[in-house]
């Protein structure tokens, strides 16, 4: 008999149909007139909105998952990118994209759709590269990378008008370039409601994340990779941003009439980085101890916006206090919100990334921190043995495991669930019976 | 005179060392990427000194950096760990790669020092964008040094450190064009051992034996490498002498390089203006880019293909750092053009130590090669 | 009461039997293809050495990378826990328990209560424990129980790489070209695989009194390049194969 009651959500066929929407979209763009670019999943997609309302994209992280998820496909992906010369320990995303091109198959069916032109963003070695070589396979592709590595946000560092400018610099300079490069007049209304549904959808995921706290939780993490996915794929959408705010207000019922998302749950830890997308069975083995992942900083700060206040919490950050009313404010309001995305900061100090995580441990009542040493991420994975030294020196639990988000060769399965079961035990787990 | 650089290169700490003795109230800063602005550093009578790995097995940089970070950072991160750094005032670096961030975080976290710093040099080199940015980045670093020396930098201290770093970049310069000479006066090795000792050494006193060299030793200095493949050496950082002396000893020298122990360091200079600090930020910008900052257009290429035909080399030897994504992700284009010009390419992973009998065999090969060329 | 615990390994599987919580018995068995009849084997040995009847066991707990392969537990744990409690009930004062074993090493970190604190297992990047030294010893042309004190007459540290177990086999060919004598070489063998094990127990953090268990503690050289890395005393007790099969029996005896 389950501790809880549970219930699947109900929200979730829509989840699922908004994504394949999304994808066919990009593929089909041309046949509806349209135009479509492919970018990073922290690109400022709310720019290229200001193109038009049959304007398409395709991201470049969720599309490499989508593809990891898929293990034959993605693996005659990671091969043709091998053949082609590339090396092995490069981003497993991007050699999964690159496949994808190569051996000319896009994972939702059909040949891969090519792009019109490329806006992408800059935070990791990868990023820009990763669309340089694009652009190499395809032949040329106009392209256009935005550096965001403009220094962290408070109260870790100071985001000086300096950054800010930087960054907005640069996408004022890309609207521009838009504009040569597709013939297309560029809509400043469109632009701000872009921007204002970015901002919408990202503090409606926080606060969806922070439902999160109640005990049972009413969600478990991976779920939530279904979920969160549809900011990453395009967060300034409007359908996405009404969407969250739907599933608001679904969760917080399930919160009101404790709804469990495992009916079991004893022990609640979160993951971190990536997850094995070929593996994500490792969270259905946890629920066999009463053990349920909650989310993580990967899913609640990728795309959620979040602060980090001075007494050690984490709390969505709050809606702008008004809509912007022309291009400049626009664009500086959407740099200022994004540099402030919590998955940003550890790119300056694995300290931010750690007191982050303190925070989720503290009040999301975690019993222990599960780290994804992910090979196929150094973005992500960067920093990670000191955030597991400051985890534990904060008095949680950590266990770490190596693995690959996106090449499955570099996983190993029973490694991994001999360590569940060595971790489990030290948090005095059994599993229960079946 | 030219065996100082090897002494300076084999006794780095040995060196600070005196030289804090010697300038009680000097500053020794270690800094971990060669985007670090040297001339305000100079204007405030701080010693920069580049840390560098040591080359040896270690295992106490495991709980601090996951083993898939390149063996560099890990290596570097070791000395701090080992205290063989002692001696440093502060710690800094200048943004780029990843891997190496690393190993100036975990420092900061565990290697108490009085001054660290953490510039956000821009990525976007190619947008006119970087330079307003650095310019701004700089006047809040330029402060952030003046309150940790206590003193004022005025336009003359960075007019000074400026023409310090100017004029040793203008020498080294000199001394590498001296290398396209058929007959070239020194060996890879022993330039290895001029610009990586560069990086650690007083730049006023390296300038001046450099001097000396350039006038007394290279004329006329034959090193028995007239008739050998010439070769460049292209990569990650590289200050691997062990393999360089292998491969020379092997009947090749090394004529030129592109890697950021070697001429990406002092490449080129800058151009005096009024406002010294956006004169100083346009040099950083328009530098011989680190793969992590060439996009969106590939910089790289066409300046190691001018550097390959204005050396006359044979062949191209890549040396790349066992798990380094930013030069993985030039290599396959930078072979490619070298290839499509008539310059073979041999690519070899690099570790903290090599298996240098493997190596030998590989580079013997290629100098077979090289030389088949001649005969057909 | 009898209670038993089986540690089934990579290579060797040991049983541990146990009378009212005290050592009545010990085995090892070459663990072979078909791990069920290697069981049935020893279970077999074990009755007509000792007497003891696998029936007259009132309950048995396995552990080792195949113990859910086994019908003969009714329970398992894993190595980690299995070693923490053999090894403090070997020495209460043990806080470091490193093991050591064919495909894996592990460092345990444990409480005075015997609870485990924390742990780190080898990964990909300097992965390779005694399959590793078996290599080498067949490198060299040395017999496997002749590499360890061959490494105790080395006049010289010869740096080899820690970081890469097939680097470190490149480094060995070279090493054999340049005609390194034999005992600097197998001394550089164990160093590496020394600083690797030593890398890991960084993670957790050494504490003393530390242990060393698993069959490559029988290896003079390498607990020589251990101790001489750790720069601290490694107890290795006299049966270090056993410990994780005795801390199983222990659990099975509710201690």
């Amino acid at each position: 008999m389950a501790k809880y009651p549970t219930e699947p959500l109900k929200l979730w066929n829509k989840a699922k149909e908004i994504r394949e929407t999304f994808y066919r979209n990009y593929a089909e763009a041309h046949d509806k007139g349209g135009i479509r670019w492919a970018g990073g999943a922290w690109t400022f997609d709310a720019v290229p909105a200001g193109l038009g309302e049959d304007v398409y994209s395709l991201t470049s992280e969720p599309y490499g998952a989508s593809l990891a998820f898929n293990r034959k496909l993605s693996l005659e992906c990671l091969e043709a990118t091998e053949n082609a010369g590339w090396s092995r320990d490069l981003c497993s995303y991007m050699r999964n994209y690159w496949g994808s091109i190569i051996i000319n198959k896009y994972a939702f069916g059909g040949p891969f759709p090519k792009p019109d032109f490329i806006w992408q963003d800059h935070i990791c070695c990868s990023h820009a590269k990763w669309y340089q070589v694009v652009s190499e396979l395809e032949g040329g592709i106009p392209m256009w990378c935005v550096d965001v590595a403009a220094g962290g946000c408070e109260p870790f560092m100071g985001l000086s008008p300096a950054r800010i400018d930087y960054v907005a610099g640069q996408l004022l300079d890309g609207i521009d370039w838009l504009e040569k490069t597709t013939s297309r007049r560029f809509n400043d209304e469109l632009y701000i409601e872009a921007c204002w549904n970015d901002f919408r959808s990202t503090h409606k995921w926080a606060e969806i994340c922070l439902l999160n706290q109640a005990v049972p939780a009413p969600l478990d993490e991976k779920s939530m990779y279904s979920l969160y996915v549809l900011a990453t794929l395009q967060k300034s959408w409007k359908v996405i941003a009404d969407f969250y705010e739907e599933l608001y207000k679904e969760v917080e019922d399930r919160v009101k009439r404790g709804i469990a998302a495992v009916g079991n749950e004893k022990y609640r830890v979160i993951s971190d980085t990536q997850p094995p997308w070929g593996f994500l069975k490792v969270f259905r083995y946890l629920e066999k101890f009463g053990c349920v992942s909650i989310g993580s900083l990967y899913t609640f700060g990728l795309e959620g916006m979040w602060n980090y206040t001075e007494e050690g919490q984490m709390i969505p950050r709050a809606m702008p206090d008004h809509k912007p009313k022309d291009r400049e404010e626009a664009t500086r309001m959407l740099v200022d919100w994004h540099l402030h995305k919590p998955e940003y900061q550890h790119f300056y100090s694995p300290k931010f990334k750690s007191d982050f995580m303190t925070a989720i441990a503290n009040d999301w009542k975690l019993d222990g921190i599960m780290l994804h040493y992910n090979r196929g991420c150094e973005g992500l994975s960067l920093g990670i043995a000191e955030n597991r030294l400051a985890l534990q020196k904060a008095g949680y639990p950590v266990m770490t495991f190596e693995g690959n988000m996106g090449d499955e060769r570099e996983f190993d399965e029973a490694r991994t669930m001999q360590r569940i079961d060595a971790f489990m035990e030290t948090l005095g787990a059994e599993q229960l019976e079946e | 005179m030219i065996e100082m650089f090897q002494e300076w290169y084999e006794n780095r700490h040995e060196y600070a060392r005196e030289w804090k003795k010697k300038n009680p109230d000097g500053k020794v800063l270690g800094y971990f990427c060669t985007y670090v602005p040297e001339e305000i550093l100079y204007g405030a009578n701080v010693l920069p000194v580049r840390i560098l790995g040591s080359h040896e097995p270690q295992n106490v940089t495991e709980p601090h950096i996951f083993g898939m970070f390149c063996p560099f950072c890990r290596d570097c991160l070791a000395q701090g760990l080992e205290g063989r750094y002692d001696y440093l005032d502060g710690i800094m670096i200048a943004q780029s790669c990843l891997h190496i961030r690393q190993a100036f975080t975990s420092w900061h976290l565990h290697i108490p020092v009085p001054f660290s710093y953490y510039l956000p040099m821009p990525h976007h080199v190619q947008s006119p964008r970087a330079y307003t940015f650095l310019t701004e980045e700089l006047k809040v670093f330029k402060k952030a040094v003046e309150d940790w020396t206590g003193r004022r930098i005025t336009d003359a201290d960075l007019d000074r450190g400026i023409e310090i770093m100017n004029r040793s970049r203008r020498l080294m310069k000199q001394a590498f064009e001296t290398r396209k000479a058929d007959n070239p006066p020194m060996t890879g090795l022993e330039a290895m051992y001029m610009s990586v000792s560069n990086q650690w050494i007083d730049k006023e006193e390296h300038s001046n034996i450099l001097e000396i060299v350039l006038e007394k030793d290279l004329p006329g200095r034959d090193v028995g490498k007239s008739d050998v493949p010439r070769l460049i050496l292209l990569g990650s950082e590289d200050d691997d002498t062990a393999f360089v002396k292998m491969a020379e000893d092997c009947g090749s020298v090394f004529v030129i390089d592109d890697h950021c122990t070697g001429t990406r360091y002092f490449w080129n200079e800058v151009q005096p203006r009024e406002d010294r600090l956006a004169a100083i930020a346009a040099r950083y910008v328009d530098r011989p880019a680190c793969p992590t900052k060439d996009w969106p257009r590939r910089s790289r290429l066409d300046h190691v293909l001018e550097l390959a035909q204005d050396w006359n080399v044979a062949g191209a030897v890549v040396i790349q750092q066992k798990f380094c994504d930013p030069h993985e992700l030039d290599i396959p284009p930078q072979r490619k053009n070298l290839g499509e010009n008539d310059i073979p390419s041999l690519f070899l992973e690099l570790d903290v130590t090599v298996p240098i009998g493997q190596f030998r065999i590989r580079v013997e090969a290629f100098l077979e090669m090289l030389s088949q060329e001649d005969l057909f | 009461m009898l209670t038993a615990g089986i540690d089934i390994g990579a290579k060797t599987i040991e049983i541990v039997i146990l009378d009212d919580g005290k050592i009545a018995f010990q085995n090892l068995t070459v663990a072979g293809y078909d791990v069920r009849e290697s069981l049935k084997k020893a279970w077999e040995d074990i009755e007509a050495q000792s007497g003891i009847k696998l029936d007259g066991i009132k309950k048995i707990v396995a552990t080792g990378a195949g113990r859910k392969d086994t019908i003969y537990a009714s329970d398992t744990i894993t190595e980690v826990s299995a070693a923490a409690k053999g090894a403090l009930a070997l020495n209460r004062d043990i806080r470091t328990v490193v093991d050591v074993g064919a495909e894996e090493g592990r460092a345990i970190k444990v409480d005075s209560a015997g609870k485990v604190m924390d742990f780190a297992i080898n990964e990909k990047c300097a992965a390779g424990a005694g399959a590793f030294t078996e290599a080498m010893a067949r490198a060299l042309e040395v017999p496997l129980e002749e590499l360890g004190p061959l490494s105790l007459q080395s006049t010289q540290a010869v740096p080899m790489n820690a970081q890469c177990a097939v680097f470190a086999e490149s480094e060995l060919v070279t090493l054999v070209h340049n005609k390194t004598p034999k005992p600097d070489m197998a001394r550089a063998i164990h160093d590496a695989i020394a600083d690797r094990i030593v890398s890991m127990v960084r993670r957790v953090g050494l504490e003393e009194k530390v242990m060393l268990i698993g069959g490559v503690a029988r290896n003079i050289g390498f607990v020589t390049s251990l101790k001489r890395d750790l720069e601290t005393e490694v107890i290795v007790p006299e049966d270090c194969e056993y410990v994780g099969a005795y801390g199983a029996a222990l659990a099975a005896a509710g201690k």
